[in-house]
């Protein structure tokens, strides 16, 4: 059976064929797709790698393609349909880096850290501070997945009030595990001091979050965004940061990179975060660690994990 | 003197007392005076009893099976005795030879039954043969590689008459050298750019932590054990010890990345599951031992014990490694506490019983078990075959002389061989066991997660046993661990057989890539 990967230029070549010749002999490493033709059964490759129909074309016996990251926004899924390929992503390894992120953004607001940082770096030693606890708050997530699960998992400790809302209700003894509070999403919205979201975009999320939603929210409310940007109405978010003192904390943007001219950026109660709440070292370790296992699971015969299509 | 006599009298002379057993009609004669037998209420736990017995006081032991069904009923735990290189004597009655054309009860095939699993097997033809058999018997199974032999002993010779010749008792002497391949090696390690060292399970069987730890330290490199080690195979305490590798080809090709000759002392590798990564691919590996069987690379028979002893004089320092201090744990243990997480349930059993041998069956556990307990001489011992229902028997083998030993089993191990609690109680045998209870086989569940996902919810992965009602049944004292497991000076106290069992998490952790 024939492998390859292609890898941006960025990542060390000489290091990676090393060890991929330690793991899968077979498995070749390129840079870029360049040639006419490729007679590999698998492709992996990493988002950067744009995969259209023209670069698949190229891959007249491909049967699976493995992109090592959670997104694979990159690959052609009409022509990756088409053909019966199976396509897998890697869904499982950033949950954790996720949970951390949004719970970064939180204590930012709520330390007021921000404006205690610009301060000093001023030359001034302020005597007083907005700092507020995160004990003792109403945390609201909306969508309880993998990532939702580990962010309660990490809240439980703070001894914070955590509410939930997804479509489907979790089993009792599961939410009294992790001290969660189901609530229907209107009830979620009016009760929470910070709300974060982890839904997968789809036609019913899509804009989930407009202005009836966010004249819900209590005033000074923290509202965390790290799922994706067309679920919220980012003008209806602008207005209820001026109306409301609502506090955004936004890893995702409706178009990326976004439009840097945009009010949003020029907002004391925005911090923001060029979508990398799933990237980090450890992360990406782990990304490569699951797409390993993964096309070694095929090489051995078996049906590969995470089949998107 | 009759056949019945010269066997017990040769059992006497080449102190292969006692008998592990569960006898039938076929064997009773050969048992007329035979003095000290331990019985087993099932056929391979006499087999996993002495095989316990044996390597823990380093000498063969003999046992006693009923022709076809005893010898069936014991046939993984032989095959476990051939991977774990232990020296057995097997014995079955076979049926009186004057009518065995008439295919009577009980008569059987026994040679070709027992299979490849033993490296000598022999029918007895004539009375004379007994003492002399079990004399050879006993000397193959002790030549390295060592293993288990069998005896297939028809009942009617023990009636006959002979005249009984006493038979010296072998000795054995492992300690031979050889100073080419110490050449030879030595050059390869002095001019490697990175070299390691993988110890294997025949230190223990040597006694030779010393001479390892003063070869790592001399060496200063990172050295790690063999895959799923069946005992110590070095000191876990070394600040030289990274670890065990993994029965991964993968798994051990990336730990060993950077090592372009790798030393194998006293030990193999074991895979499991198949991965498609070609082992160790284009870097030089020597495996040097007396009993092991190596699938590739280089090997050469020395006593490892006076190998590791010359080889630490000719080589030079090549590498400055300490382990570095695993502080996270305390953190992972302090988690793991209210829901019974095996870190925190180990860190308890490791400060109650860490002078203690360990016999390992925790199966899902073994690799956290593994590194908690950590190794010496004589502490750790588990099966190299993987078969289940071995720890028990083997435990209370070794527990007959040693009254710090513990098994530590799962719910699932316990049951394949349950009656090992009759013996411990019929014969007092102090043994201490922990079962690990999580309702079912969570090892299947973590392999179904990595390539079978759909499966690991199936109902036939899952039961629910009374264990503290099995335990008294057979007479044995029992409780259930609380959260703060203080149970475990109640298990360590006194001289009885106790059984403590602990309610462990039960989620499935991530053990296959
Ligand atoms: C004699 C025998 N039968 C079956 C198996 C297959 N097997 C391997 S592990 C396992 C499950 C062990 O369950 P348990 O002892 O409860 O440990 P856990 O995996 O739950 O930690 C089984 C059934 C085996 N190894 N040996």
């Amino acid at each position: 059976m024939r492998y390859i990967t292609v890898l941006p230029e960025f990542i060390p070549m000489e290091e990676v064929k090393a060890t991929v010749s330690q793991i899968l002999p077979e498995m070749e490493i390129v840079n870029d797709l360049s040639l006419d033709k490729y007679e590999a059964e698998v492709l992996v490759a990493t988002t950067f790698t744009k995969l259209s129909r023209k670069e698949l074309e190229k891959f007249p016996n491909l049967k699976y393609i493995q992109i090592a990251s959670t997104g694979y926004d990159n690959v052609d899924i009409s022509y990756v349909k088409e053909k019966g390929i199976a396509l897998c992503n890697i869904p499982i390894a950033n949950k954790q880096s996720v949970a951390e992120h949004v719970i970064a953004f939180s204590l930012v607001f709520l330390k007021d850290m921000m404006f205690l940082n610009q301060e000093m770096k001023s030359g001034n030693w302020p005597m007083l501070t907005g700092s507020r606890d995160l004990e003792g708050k109403a945390f609201g997530i909306v969508g309880m997945g993998m990532i939702g699960i580990q962010l309660a998992k990490r809240l439980l400790p703070f001894n914070v009030t955590i509410l939930y809302y997804d479509i489907r209700r979790m089993k009792e003894e599961d939410e009294a595990k992790y001290g969660l509070n189901y609530m229907e999403l209107d009830d979620l919205i009016k009760n929470a001091d910070i709300i974060s979201i982890h839904l997968p975009l789809t036609d019913k999320t899509r804009g989930m979050f407009g202005e009836r939603e966010f004249s819900m929210m209590k005033d000074g409310a923290i509202f965390i965004n790290t799922a994706r940007g067309e679920i919220v109405d980012i003008d209806a978010l602008l207005k209820a940061i001026k109306t409301k003192g609502i506090k955004a904390g936004l890893d995702v943007f409706p178009e990326e990179p976004p439009d840097f001219n945009s009010e949003i950026f020029k907002m004391d109660n925005v911090i923001v975060s060029p979508h990398i709440a799933g990237v980090t070292l450890e992360s990406q370790q782990r990304f490569l660690t699951e797409t390993i296992s993964n096309v070694l699971r095929y090489a051995q015969g078996l049906d590969p994990l995470y089949r998107v299509l | 003197m009759r056949g019945y006599d010269a066997f017990s009298q040769t059992l006497k002379d080449l102190k292969l007392l006692p008998v592990f057993g569960n006898p039938g009609t076929t064997e009773l004669s050969a048992l007329r005076h035979v003095e000290d037998y331990v019985l087993t209420l099932f056929d391979g736990i006499s087999v996993g009893m002495a095989d316990g017995f044996s390597q823990f006081y380093g000498s063969p032991s003999i046992v006693n099976l009923h022709s076809v069904p005893g010898l069936g009923n014991s046939m993984s735990f032989i095959y476990t005795a051939k991977m774990n290189r232990t020296p057995l004597i097997i014995t079955a009655g076979q049926q009186d030879q004057r009518h065995l054309l008439m295919e009577p009860l009980l008569s059987g095939n026994l040679l070709s039954f027992v299979g490849e699993n033993v490296k000598f097997k022999y029918e007895l033809t004539k009375a004379e043969e007994i003492p002399s058999a079990i004399r050879k018997a006993k000397m193959i199974a002790t030549t390295p590689p060592t293993g288990p032999v069998f005896l297939s002993i028809p009942m009617n010779l023990m009636d006959e008459e002979i005249n009984y010749e006493k038979q010296d008792d072998i000795s054995i002497n492992y300690n031979t050298n050889n100073k080419e391949v110490l050449d030879y090696v030595s050059e390869i390690i002095n001019s490697a750019k990175n070299p390691s060292i993988v110890f294997g399970w025949e230190v223990d069987f040597f006694n030779a932590f010393k001479e390892a730890e003063e070869l790592a330290e001399k060496l200063g490199c990172a050295v790690y054990s063999e895959p799923l080690s069946h005992r110590a195979p070095f000191l876990s305490s070394s600040k030289y010890f990274a670890g065990d590798l993994m029965p991964g080809s993968t798994l051990i090709n990336l730990k060993l990345l950077q090592n372009d000759v790798i030393i194998f002392l006293g030990g193999d590798i074991t895979l499991y599951p198949y991965l498609p990564s070609p082992i160790l691919k284009g870097k030089k590996v020597i495996f040097l031992g007396m009993n092991i069987q190596p699938k590739f690379g280089e090997f050469y028979n020395v006593n490892v014990k006076i190998f590791m002893r010359e080889l630490k004089d000719k080589i030079k320092r090549k590498c400055n490694f300490a382990k570095p201090l695993d502080l996270g744990m305390t953190t992972k243990i302090a988690n793991e506490r209210s829901n019974m997480g095996i870190n925190y349930v180990f860190s308890k059993i490791k400060k109650e019983f860490s002078s203690y041998t360990v016999v390992d069956e925790a199966v899902s556990s073994s690799y956290i078990l593994r590194n908690f307990m950590g190794y010496s001489h004589n502490t750790y011992f588990t099966a190299k075959s993987g078969q289940l229902g071995w720890a028990l028997p083997a435990g209370a083998g070794i527990a007959m002389k040693h009254n710090k030993t513990l098994a530590i089993l799962g719910d699932g191990a316990l049951m394949y061989s349950v009656q090992t609690l009759w013996t411990l109680k019929r014969y007092k045998i102090p043994l201490k066991i922990i079962v690990l209870k999580n309702g079912g086989y969570v090892i299947l569940k973590s392999y179904a997660s990595s390539y079978y996902p759909d499966m690991e919810n199936k109902a036939f992965l899952n039961f629910d046993l009374d264990i503290e009602k099995i335990s008294s049944s057979f007479g044995i004292e029992s409780m259930v661990a609380g959260n703060d497991m203080d149970e475990l000076k109640w298990l360590a106290e006194g001289e009885e057989p106790k059984l403590l069992v602990v309610n462990v998490d039960r989620s499935v952790p991530k053990l296959f890539l």
